[in-house]
Parts: C-alpha cells; sequence; structure tokens
C-alpha cells in the first residue's frame, strides 16, 4: 500500500492577511507560512491508516517554489516516509497543480492519493475532482467521520477512511448530514475539516526528518503545459464591519430585521 | 560572522512547540494555579513530544542529536511564555538528563538514560538550591564527605521540583570541606534521604517543590557524576542559568503580549489606551528589555555550544533577564489597571511567577 498525499505551503490562518494597495495580491513580508490544515489532516489521515489499518508507505508531494521544503519537513516530522517538491516558481492554476499531480502519480503508482480539500490560501477546492478526473479514478471528496472529535476512536488514533479488499470506504459530509460510499483502489480521497485532529510532530520526530529523503523534480522536467488558464484580475479586502446599533426592545428589531435588513 | 537565524531545523521544533504551548499549555496556565495541580494527560501530551528524549543520544534509546542550549532556550521560551509551571514541570527530567549527557560516566549513562526513553513520563530532578539566607552556589552547606569509598550527604535542600515523584535526583553538595562541588545521582527512596513536605510558594503553585534532608546519607562512588574525578559542574550551572534566563524572557513575553493586546482593545476617552503616550512608552520598552535580555540569553547559550567557558555570559544573561521579568510582569498589571490585579486576568500569574526568577536556581536546564 502507498499513499501520495499533496501538501501545499499556505500563510498561517492566525495571521492577518493585507491586501496589497494596488490589488496585484497579498502582502508576504513577514508573513509566516504553514501546511495547509485541510492537508495536515490527509497526513495524519495517512499516518493513521500506515500505523493502524496494517502499513503503508506515506509520500508527500508539494509543488512551489523551494522553501516548501519546510512544509515537508514537516510532515516527515510527523511521521511520512519521503517527500518530493516540484520546484515551480511560477503561479499556477489548479488544472496545473492537477496536471502536475497526475505526472507525479504516473511515476509513484499510489493506491491512494489522500488532499486536504481545498488550500485556505485560495480556498478553490477543484484540484482534488481534476486530478481524479485526468487519472479517470473514482474520487471521495470532503471526508469525514461518525465518531466526533472528543470520542474513543479518536484518542486512540483510528483512521476515519476504512480500507479493505482494495476499496475504501469514506464517510463524507453531506449538506444536513453524512453519506457512506465505498470507492475502488486506486482512487482520490479529499478530506474534511472533521476527520481526524492532526497530531504534534515530536522532537525526535523532527530530528529524524532530517534524514529521510526530499527529492525535488524542476517542474520543466515533467514537459506538461501548465500556463495558467485562470487570470486574477484583482483582490479586495473584504469591507470593515459598521459599527452595530442598539434597539431598546424586541419589537423594534423584528420590525428593522423585517424592514431594514430584509432578512425576516 | 554573527548570525540570528535559527536553522531549519530549530525554528521546526521552536514552531512545534510554540504551537503545542499555545493550544495545549496556555489553556491549562490559571487553573493549575489555582488547583496546584497539572493535569495527568497534559504531562503526558508533553512527554510524547519528545522534550527529554530528544537529547538523548541514540546509542541510549533516545533520537539523539547532539545537545544544544541553543536549541533549548529556543523552547524553554516557548513553553514558560505559556505556564512557568508547567514548563518547569515538563521539562524537570532534563534536570537529571542533560547532566548525565554532558558529564556522566559510560556506565551512569547506560545505567539512566534508557529509563527516559520509555512511552510515560518519568519524573526527576535536580536538588540545587538550599534554605539559607546566605545560600551561595559557589559554597555549598550540603556536604558530600568521602568515606570508605563512598560519600555521606548530609544537609537540606529546598525548591526541588517533582522531589516526592522523581525515580533520580541530581543532588549538588560540596566535597568534603574544601570548594570543589560534585553532583550525585541519587535514586528515589534512598536511605538517608527525606522528601519532606510540599513548599507553599508565592508564584509556580502549579509546581510541586519540596524540601530534601540528607542525613548519613551513603552514596557510592558510582553514583557521582562523572566517576571519583568528578565533572565541570559550572557548565551544568550555566545550562541552568541561561534556562531561567529563556524562561524569563518567556513570561516576560506573555504579559507584554497580554497587556498589548488589552491596551489596542480597552479605550479610554474615545481611543484605544495603546495611543495613549503612558501606555505607549511603557509597552515600547518593555519590548525593548524583552529582546534585549533575548540577545543576551542567546549569547550564553551560542557560546556554551561552542564547548567555552560562558560563565561571564551566563550569569549576566540571568541576572539581566531576572530584572526585566519583574519589571515587564509589573508594567503588564499596570496597564492593565485595576484588571490587572484581578485573577479574571493571567498578568497577575505572570506576575507571581516573574518575582521569582531573582531567587530560582536550578528549576531549569538548557
Amino acid at each position: 500500500m502507498k499513499i501520495l498525499v499533496t501538501v501545499k505551503r499556505v500563510p498561517d490562518p492566525n495571521a492577518t492577511i493585507r491586501v496589497k494597495p494596488d490589488g496585484t495580491g497579498i502582502v508576504t513580508d513577514n508573513l509566516k507560512y504553514v501546511v495547509n490544515p485541510f492537508d495536515e489532516i490527509a497526513i495524519e489521515e495517512a499516518l493513521r491508516i500506515k500505523e493502524k489499518g496494517g502499513g503503508a508507505e506515506v509520500v508527500l508531494v508539494s509543488i512551489g517554489a523551494k522553501v516548501a521544503q519546510e512544509q515537508l519537513r514537516t510532515g516527515l516530522a510527523m511521521g511520512a516516509d519521503r517527500a518530493i517538491l516540484v520546484v515551480a516558481e511560477q503561479d499556477l492554476d489548479p488544472l496545473g497543480v492537477a496536471r502536475i499531480l497526475q505526472k507525479i502519480v504516473e511515476q509513484e503508482k499510489p493506491d491512494l492519493v489522500l488532499m486536504g480539500k481545498q488550500a485556505i490560501d485560495d480556498d478553490a477546492n477543484q484540484t482534488g475532482q481534476m486530478l481524479a478526473a485526468l487519472l479517470q479514478w473514482p474520487q471521495a471528496t470532503f471526508a469525514s467521520k461518525k465518531e466526533s472529535l472528543e470520542s474513543e476512536a479518536e484518542k486512540n488514533g483510528l483512521p476515519g477512511i476504512q480500507m479493505a479488499n482494495g476499496k475504501a470506504q469514506v464517510v463524507r459530509e453531506v449538506d444536513g448530514g453524512l453519506e457512506t460510499i465505498e470507492v475502488p483502489l486506486p482512487a482520490v480521497v479529499t478530506v474534511d475539516l472533521r476527520l481526524n485532529i492532526p497530531r504534534y510532530a515530536s522532537l525526535p520526530g523532527i530530528m529524524k526528518a532530517r534524514k529521510k529523503e526530499l527529492k525535488e523534480i524542476p517542474v520543466a522536467e515533467l514537459g506538461i503545459d501548465v500556463t495558467p488558464k485562470l487570470r486574477v484580475l484583482r483582490l479586495e479586502p473584504p469591507p470593515k464591519r459598521k459599527a452595530g446599533r442598539k434597539v431598546s426592545s424586541v419589537q423594534e428589531l423584528v420590525h428593522l430585521l423585517h424592514t431594514e435588513a430584509k432578512v425576516i | 560572522m554573527v548570525s540570528f537565524e535559527p536553522s531549519e531545523e530549530q525554528r521546526l521544533i521552536r514552531d512545534t512547540v510554540a504551537t503545542f504551548a499555545q493550544e495545549q499549555v496556555r489553556p491549562q496556565a490559571r487553573a493549575s494555579d489555582e488547583s496546584g495541580e497539572i493535569p495527568a494527560a497534559l504531562i503526558q501530551q508533553g512527554w510524547e513530544l519528545g522534550l527529554t528524549q530528544a537529547v538523548i543520544p541514540e546509542e541510549y534509546g533516545g533520537a539523539g542529536e547532539a545537545h544544544s542550549a541553543v536549541t533549548s532556550v529556543l523552547l524553554i521560551e516557548e513553553l514558560a511564555w505559556a505556564d512557568l509551571s508547567i514548563a518547569c514541570h515538563l521539562l524537570a527530567p532534563r534536570l537529571l538528563v542533560v547532566p548525565v549527557i554532558e558529564a556522566g560516566t559510560e556506565e551512569q549513562k547506560r545505567r539512566l538514560l534508557p529509563r527516559y526513553t520509555l512511552d510515560s513520563f518519568v519524573p526527576a530532578t535536580a536538588a540545587v538550591v538550599e534554605p539559607r539566607w546566605d545560600f551561595d552556589l559557589s559554597s555549598l552547606s550540603v556536604t558530600a564527605t568521602p568515606r570508605n569509598g563512598s560519600y555521606v550527604l548530609s544537609g537540606t535542600k529546598c525548591f526541588v521540583p517533582l522531589a516526592a515523584d522523581a525515580e533520580h535526583l541530581a543532588v549538588f553538595a560540596r566535597i568534603g570541606d574544601g570548594d570543589e562541588v560534585g553532583v550525585f545521582l541519587l535514586e528515589r527512596g534512598t536511605a538517608g534521604m527525606t522528601i519532606l513536605e510540599r513548599e507553599k510558594n508565592m508564584g509556580l503553585k502549579g509546581l510541586a517543590t519540596y524540601e530534601v534532608a540528607f542525613d548519613q546519607c551513603q552514596v557510592p562512588v558510582e553514583q557521582r557524576l562523572g566517576g571519583a574525578s568528578g565533572c565541570d559542574v559550572n557548565r551544568l550551572l550555566n545550562l541552568q542559568r541561561v534556562a531561567l534566563a529563556a524562561a524569563a524572557v518567556g513570561v516576560a513575553r506573555a504579559s507584554f503580549e497580554y497587556a498589548r493586546d488589552y491596551a489596542k482593545e480597552r479605550k479610554a476617552f474615545g481611543v484605544a489606551i495603546a495611543q495613549k503616550q503612558a501606555i505607549a512608552f511603557m509597552l515600547a520598552e518593555m519590548a525593548i528589555e524583552i529582546d534585549a535580555a533575548r540577545l543576551l540569553t542567546w549569547e550564553a547559550a551560542w557560546k556554551l555550544d561552542r564547548g567555552e567557558d560562558a560563565t561571564r555570559e551566563a550569569v549576566l544573561a540571568k541576572q539581566y533577564a531576572a530584572n526585566m521579568a519583574l519589571m515587564v510582569a509589573d508594567r503588564g498589571v499596570q496597564i492593565l489597571g485595576g484588571h490587572g490585579y484581578i485573577r479574571d486576568h493571567l498578568v497577575e500569574l505572570f506576575l507571581r511567577n516573574a518575582r521569582g526568577f531573582a531567587t530560582f536556581e536550578g528549576l531549569l536546564t538548557a
């Protein structure tokens, strides 16, 4: 069993994001970068399948500038076996990323590709679906689980995705509930927030990570066209929240919600 | 010539510990101060982070990199930022493990270190401070008198963290009536060693500290750190000093950040009080002092990692950081005004903890 997990370098979700005055992007000076939180959940799930679900090789892949090594090292410190960095300094859109991943999948031939359902920087939520389509593989998106994050199963680090007899059973988050589906392997599975709580890397894990393989592949070597089909026209910060207004009675509140805010 | 850039690995260690400190340790700070106890689950989680195991060489079952004072001060600042009591508890096993790695004989390493690579938290500690008004590290009153191929320990130590549960204690004692200091590695339950009642401290309330009395306590020479010829105790004390300096920086930064965030929110006369010069100047000075103390600490740690004598740097760093932490934590309370004095806010806890650095010794090691 081999599991390929995608890892994207994204700004720290706790950081305050400022948009550049000319609207071409965000201010990146002094910005802290982390592993995309959804990808962290994917790494954790892969490690659980490896530890509690009968063994697997966990391979990480990231695409981006050389500094993305940091995020791959974090994943290796958590316990992944090796990592691949596709070095691409240019901007990429989800289709470009999916095409690169397609090449890596063809090289690595994993049984399962685990991905965050989206990256918290551009929130596209497209790459996993596109990759499955390019590979003509089945896909299961928004993987979650029935047990809560306070349950014993979670405390014992049990995987939420069940792998057996060449199939993966995935509990999906859908509107108003959970849906359980089964996909034959190989497959692409994207994970949602409530699948697990990722572990902390340990200090010994961090030290071991340095000795693990981190292979770099220049994107040009893959021989594919990754020119973005998507162009960002302008970024704008969300409007500042206006100060609230105090009302004297429930009647007045309901009246204003109806006539002014027009929400009821 | 000079670089302040941590290595990629050090950065990863610091960030990991900082995330753990923020998400797991800080939320327990108030409750453990009130109850005097630290939840077992948190202690275990801290153990799984590998704070102790990471410095143990591979041949003794650890993760085994060279033990680095710089890496240690980076992570100690983060844990102390979250809570000093919990930081001291989680790091206590290092008080035994680090001296053994630094100065132990091969036999001592083989006997003691594997015990500290197991799956659950193993308490251990060091006994350095003595309950005397004229306590002086260079002239200890706990003595180890050589007698028939062993040593006889007499005297009293105080402020020994986790002594009641510790599997091993590293006891600092004067050899005979000379100036030499030796470290003795005692097992729990050694005859002649009595753990007295838990101490009641002004701060550090979550951390259990004890007086420990030695009465005709016989210790074979094999349990003297480094064997019959002893070891460089000064280096061990310097590692403790930089650790305390780093912890003081962490506590001060905690108070500064709390007060800064409060000052940006709290409005008076229509503007945030951080906009008022009286507050802004205080915050600026706090930030300057914290960074100054941190640089002194880093320099001392860097020198220790080069294997040089860093006594001067370590003493200066500890002294400066102790004063700085008290000043900053006091300002933290001041900036919150009346709110600073009540227990709804953490700044009063930071102040009680910061007050101790003037007297702390041997509570932590880098």
